[in-house]
């Protein structure tokens, strides 16, 4: 069994030149990648939302990812995952060549 | 509240901006921001078993300074570990096996007339009660053993509480974790890349794989096995053995993550385990920091490799089956102890009686027979019961033809499940030393898009993770 403990972060030590330190360069990575998802990924926010107690003080928060979920599709910003969607979804309904068969041809195989 | 949703995601950003703001003023207040958070974080659970954590944890802590209040005074230690450990298990019998034995001496007390006395109660298991009693105990050792000195409350109280392995480990011991809250954590960019590149990992092989394979196939499988063809429950078999390790690695390489995010470094817990070529080599690969605990609490005090072949193999019988029923109070769960402690003896007999003459098994030969092993052993803990565990082999021997539930994604998420078991050991840290190398943004862009396509790949919601239960 095993007896060691080492991380799986431990990496490397830091590599010499880089603009910024670890901090700032996971700030900025999680901020963008946020802003990112927050315009590309709308509705995962306004579905979250909606699943909300709807009670007085959750309607700011319903509305507010209501709107950005409208205006990111108004600008097209849903499409990138729509197009994804409507691709994983073909995958996912795929079926063996001999299912898609008629079922007395299929018999026969 | 589980890793791959929305829920954690918004709980979890302003834990990160609080930890590396305020934090950064005060390391003590930094430890209260994550103890407060771990307490949210269990509480979204169920609010009152936190009073039970912060219980357990005042328990350990207490006893933790009598054992070493008792060893400095150059006394016995083991009155004060007897009850600590008492303790732990008291508290995780209750909750886990109280209804095992009532519901298996049930009958024998209703024959002798007290059935209308048994007690009628609902217990219901704390998520993650086996990780931190097993926490706490491994710490009232190790100041025992002389291997840790004893930690503040505050330590203590994160250590058992700290949410990313709260609730399904890895199981941090407090010589390792400990040192580490007593300074003020860094970060490397080195390790921001290898907590971005595991937590996405992770959210892949959860709610993609896992989640295709347990929808998909695994459920249905084990649902009906007698409604199923020969080569579904084969699929079936396999799927679960993938499926449980996208599962539990998945957590554990997004609590490593999200940990790592903090500042804090947790152990490794799985390597690549279905390359194994003996089931000592599996259990150095799954689940590393219980297999660890088993081996320095249990398998070690029961005397090790001491004493003859014979009693090697009693103690790893024993230790398995204690590793099974510290799953759960099922039958199914020792029979698969059982097997894993049955094979392993087997193992230790043939290297120490093994004839000069027999020949190796070619190492792929191995890691095949190894995994078949060990699926066997994933249908008993799979099974809801003994009885459908054995329906499932006796319908899978049946061999029915044709096949309904493998797809052709199911069959392609099975093989890539395997398959990156045979990748390079080295690929991540050679991956993260690339992406550290990357300006920030660029990071940024990729980890938002690589998120954005596990979301639309994963169905709707994300079932708990299997080792919630234990």
């Amino acid at each position: 069994m095993a007896d060691r403990f080492d991380s799986p972060v431990d990496v490397a030590t830091e590599l010499p030149g880089m603009a910024l330190p670890g901090l700032a360069q996971m700030a900025v990575a999680v901020g963008i990648a946020a802003f990112g998802l927050l315009l590309l990924n709308a509705h995962a926010l306004a579905d979250w939302a909606g699943a909300l107690e709807p009670v007085p003080r959750t309607a700011p928060i319903v509305n507010a990812a209501d709107y950005l979920a409208e205006q990111t599709a108004a600008r097209g910003l849903d499409r990138p995952r729509a197009a994804l969607k409507s691709f994983w979804d073909d995958v996912k309904a795929a079926r063996w060549p001999h299912e898609a068969l008629p079922q007395d041809q299929r018999k026969k195989l | 509240m589980l890793f791959p949703t929305l829920d954690f995601a918004i709980f979890f950003l302003p834990v990160l901006v609080l930890v590396w703001t305020v934090g950064q003023a005060s390391n003590e207040w930094r430890k209260i921001i994550l103890l407060l958070a771990s307490w949210i974080f269990y509480g979204a659970w169920d609010w009152r078993f936190v009073s039970l954590l912060i219980g357990s944890a005042a328990i350990n802590w207490s006893i933790a300074q009598a054992v070493h209040a008792r060893a400095e005074a150059g006394g016995s230690v083991q009155p004060w570990l007897g009850i600590g450990v008492a303790a732990n298990l008291g508290i995780l019998a209750f909750f886990k096996y109280f209804g095992f034995f009532l519901e298996e001496l049930a009958p024998i007390l209703m024959a002798a007339g007290f059935g209308r006395d048994l007690p009628l109660l609902e217990i219901i298991l704390p998520v993650g009660i086996s990780f931190f009693t097993f926490q706490g105990m491994s710490y009232l050792i190790d100041i025992a053993r002389g291997h840790t000195k004893p930690a503040s409350f505050l330590d203590i109280t994160l250590l058992m509480s700290f949410f990313p392995h709260l609730v399904a480990g890895p199981i941090v011991r407090a010589s390792h974790l400990v040192p580490q809250f007593q300074a003020v954590p860094k970060l490397t960019r080195s390790m921001v890349a290898a907590s971005l590149i595991l937590i996405i990992w992770g959210l892949f092989k959860k709610a993609v794989v896992a989640n295709e394979l347990a929808i998909g196939l695994v459920d249905k499988a084990f649902f009906d096995p007698a409604a199923q063809t020969g080569l579904d429950l084969l699929a079936g078999a396999y799927g679960y053995a993938v499926q449980i390790y996208c599962d539990f690695s998945a957590y554990s390489d997004m609590a490593v993550g999200l940990a790592g995010l903090l500042g804090y470094r947790f152990p490794r817990n799985f390597d690549q385990p279905y390359r194994a070529a003996s089931l000592q080599d599996f259990w150095r690969r799954w689940h590393i920091s219980l297999s660890s605990w088993l081996r320095d609490y249990l398998y070690i005090s029961l005397g090790g490799n001491r004493g003859g072949v014979w009693f090697v193999c009693r103690n790893l019988m024993i230790t398995m089956l204690l590793g099974g029923f510290w799953h759960g109070a099922k039958w199914t769960f020792l029979i698969w102890g059982g097997l894993h402690g049955g094979v392993l003896a087997i193992e230790r007999l043939w290297r120490e009686w093994r004839p000069s003459s027999a020949a190796f098994l070619p190492r792929p030969l191995a890691i095949l027979f190894i995994f078949h092993v060990v699926v066997a052993g994933w249908i008993f803990f799979r099974a809801d019961t003994l009885a459908g565990a054995l329906a499932y082999f006796a319908e899978l021997a049946a061999l029915r033809p044709g096949v309904a539930l493998t797809t052709p994604l199911i069959a392609g998420l099975i093989g890539f499940g395997l398959a990156i078991h045979f990748t390079p050991p080295a690929l991540l840290p050679a991956l993260a030393r690339r992406v550290a190398a990357w300006p920030a943004p660029l990071t940024g862009l990729v980890a938002g898009l690589a998120i954005l396509i596990i979301d639309t790949m994963r169905g709707d919601g994300v079932a708990a993770f299997i080792y919630y239960q234990f």
